[in-house]
């Protein structure tokens, strides 16, 4: 996957909750490679999302979304309009 | 709903401020950012922006730095942006320390815990009712629970021993967060409200008793969360979901009032409120304009719309009360605006000797505001100016930039009090007597300026105030009174020794020896003891150790009569030389030259130049210092022994 696949909003939301640079924000971006994303950073990140696309998550797949991708599709099963 | 477009170019904004570190830009525009928009991103965005440029808010806008600690039993971090954003807008940088889940107890009990390690300014102490009164929800189950009100008063004292402990070991500034009343119970709506031990009633009585608690112990305030809850929606506060995942106590969407309400709580700690409302008269303290529509004319009555501007007069009102002082600036003639607070004195809430001072002119309203500032001694940034015309209110925001304005809505006079209780220029956590008769107090200083300006000479002055001293032993007047000012007279204090209580009774006491205490009053008002004397003889020579005078009365001879005082009891203890000291300091130039104003010669010394302390002598047998003649003497007695 590349760049272009991440919604531009999605990215830029990210990159302020992560303080990093949208250009880094690829699907395959995942917990671990991002200094910041720590478990609460997660979970901010998760209620930024909530905010945003007027969202719900369930809170036991909330720790399982350790990547962009993996929060890519659950937004789209939530039927988040990205 | 501000554009997409506009976000990102305040976003622009914002970045290229940081760049050029441009503190006041990057809060301007961050400010205008999240008026508008409340979206996480931005918060955080901003929170980052705040964090780049940290030491320049301190440098440019002389934003505190506070080493914040948060001892906690809930998640706070994602909620940290958001106290940080709201603590920038009021000009604070927190660097902040999180406590773990459990520890709590262990950090304000334990000297060697992490926080007690930290030294933070502020400590913010966030718990839920499950740490506080865990046991209360079962307890009150029935609502008749005999046992709730004991339990309270445990939790109370459980907390007291947490606070009373840290506060013991440490001069941070806490803020102790109260109890959320949960929602709902077992009982429901109908059982709550009605039964005496309901959980709601119980968290209210737990709450009122924690404020108490803080209120005993120093620099601590209590953070009332369960009324703002209630103010937003206790269904809007909490998300449940997020709560029993997570331990978060406060919903997403209310993490800025949340943080904002911290913020407005521990400010308390650090300011001092405003003491001035400079207020306007026509569509803000009544309806319509005076000039115009007459005494008769304007709108202030218990039917609308003239009820809205009396909610606004009793506010003042309520505020002159606890100490803020109450100040008319208007554009009108002096004499119609006499007429109708005379005319219409039965439909207003509040007289023109509510206010301690005003400038009915038509002159510029930022120079009415510093002339009152000069009257009263305090500085712009103690104003708050109300007003319902945008041009004055832009031009006191320009011209005085530290006086906060509120702008009155001329067309929706119902908002006024609301918006005005909105901020937290006048918040104080504690109201002393000093406050309640601060009021008076200003009213004479006012008076006094006024009349300054109108008299011709400074003789007439004087003399119009009516002052009349009265001398006393300070052993008769309260000591604490007299020490209080050997602590904090800086200006005219001769030599700022700051002699103890014990060593003013020796004074006193010793044959010969002199403390005295010096006492005014003017037809104005009464200012207590104001001056200080302490003076021993020495062969045939009395010495004056000490002379100072509150800064409050100088200029008025009162430091010529208390002179005049020591030299009459000087001589009756066979003095024949008052020998005098002037120890310069950087602040007490005021009384530079009080010895050669009073005939005092300089006593050159060979052991002068080796110290600050400057001699003096007046022979007491060619001439004695006299009374100022505008100054009435009273109960002048001579107590030296």
């Amino acid at each position: 996957m590349s760049v272009e696949q991440v919604p531009p909003s999605l990215r830029e939301l990210l990159a302020d909750i992560f303080e990093i640079s949208p250009e880094q924000v690829t699907a395959e971006l995942s917990m671990e490679q991002v200094d910041s994303w720590d478990s609460f950073r997660h979970l901010q990140a998760i209620l930024a999302l909530e905010g945003e696309y007027g969202v719900q998550f369930d809170p036991q797949r909330i720790p399982e979304l350790t990547s962009v991708a993996l929060l890519l599709s659950e937004l789209k099963k939530k039927g988040a309009t990205l | 709903m501000q554009s997409d477009a506009e976000r990102k170019e305040l976003r622009r904004g914002i970045q290229d401020a940081v760049a050029r570190l441009d503190a006041s830009g990057v809060v301007n525009l961050a400010r205008r950012l999240l008026a508008t928009s409340s979206k996480p991103a931005d918060v955080m965005f901003c929170t980052t922006a705040f964090a780049a440029v940290g030491d320049a808010l301190q440098e440019q806008l002389g934003a505190r730095r506070l080493k914040t600690f948060v001892v906690r039993s809930v998640t706070v971090e994602p909620i940290l942006p958001s106290l940080s954003v709201e603590a920038v807008l009021a000009n604070y940088v927190l660097d902040l320390t999180v406590g773990g889940y459990g520890s709590y107890a262990d950090e304000l009990l334990n000297m060697n815990s992490s926080l007690a390690k930290s030294q933070p300014d502020l400590v913010l102490i966030l718990l839920d009712l499950e740490d506080i009164a865990g046991r209360l929800p079962d307890l009150c189950a029935d609502g008749i629970g005999a046992e709730v009100e004991k339990e309270v008063e445990e939790c109370v004292a459980r907390v007291a021993q947490l606070l009373k402990n840290y506060r013991a070991g440490s001069t941070a500034r806490i803020l102790f967060q109260g109890v959320v009343a949960p929602d709902t119970s077992s009982l429901g709506d109908v059982g709550e409200a009605n039964l005496p031990h309901s959980l709601p009633h119980a968290v209210q009585r737990l709450n009122m008793g924690l404020a108490a608690l803080c209120g005993t112990i120093t620099d601590c305030v209590f953070f009332d969360v369960d009324r703002l809850a209630a103010r937003y929606g206790r269904t809007q506060w909490r998300d449940a979901r997020m709560f029993y995942a997570s331990r978060l106590a406060v919903s997403a969407d209310m993490f800025r009032k949340y943080s904002c309400g911290l913020v407005r709580s521990f400010s308390t700690l650090f300011r001092a409120p405003r003491k001035v409302l400079c207020t306007d008269l026509d569509n803000t303290l009544w309806g319509g304009i005076l000039g115009e529509d007459g005494p008769n004319g304007i709108a202030t009555e218990s039917a609308f719309p003239g009820n809205c501007y009396l909610a606004y007069q009793q506010y003042l009102k309520q505020i002159s009360s606890r100490g803020i002082l109450l100040a008319i600036v208007s554009k009108n003639n002096e004499a119609d605006v006499r007429e109708a607070f005379h005319i219409r004195a039965a439909d207003l809430a509040l007289g023109l000797d509510n206010f301690v001072a005003h400038k009915i002119s038509w002159n510029e309203k930022a120079d009415s505001i510093r002339e009152l500032a000069k009257e009263l001694s305090l500085g712009l940034d103690s104003f708050v100016f109300v007003d319902d015309s945008p041009e004055e209110c832009e031009a006191i925001r320009q011209q005085l930039p530290e006086v906060a304005v509120v702008e009155a809505p001329a067309l929706e006079p119902w908002k006024l009090v609301e918006i005005l209780s909105e901020q937290s220029f006048f918040d104080a956590a504690s109201v002393t007597g000093e406050d309640v008769t601060r009021v008076q107090e200003y009213k004479a200083q006012a008076q006094r300026a006024v009349l300054a300006s109108s008299a011709s000479s400074r003789d007439e002055f004087l003399a119009s105030l009516g002052i009349v001293c009265s001398f006393q032993s300070a052993l008769q007047a309260p000591l604490s009174r007299a020490v209080q000012l050997l602590v904090k007279t800086n200006q005219f204090n001769l030599t700022t020794r700051r002699r103890s209580a014990a060593e003013v009774e020796q004074f006193a006491a010793e044959k010969g020896g002199q403390a005295v205490v010096v006492r005014v009053r003017d037809r104005f008002g009464d200012a207590g003891v104001v001056g200080l004397a302490l003076a021993r003889m020495h062969g045939d020579s009395c010495i004056l150790d000490s002379l100072l005078l509150s800064c409050r009365v100088i200029g008025r001879g009162i430091e010529t009569a208390l002179l005049a005082h020591v030299c009459e009891n000087a001589l009756r203890a066979g003095a024949k030389r008052l020998v005098g000291e002037f120890i310069a300091t950087s602040k007490n130039a005021p009384c530079e030259h009080f010895y050669t104003d009073h005939g005092f010669t300089r006593i050159i010394s060979s052991e002068e130049a080796a110290s600050d302390s400057v001699l003096y002598e007046l022979e007491l047998t060619a001439s004695v210092p006299t009374y100022p003649r505008w100054i009435t003497m009273e109960g002048n007695e001579s107590y030296e022994r």
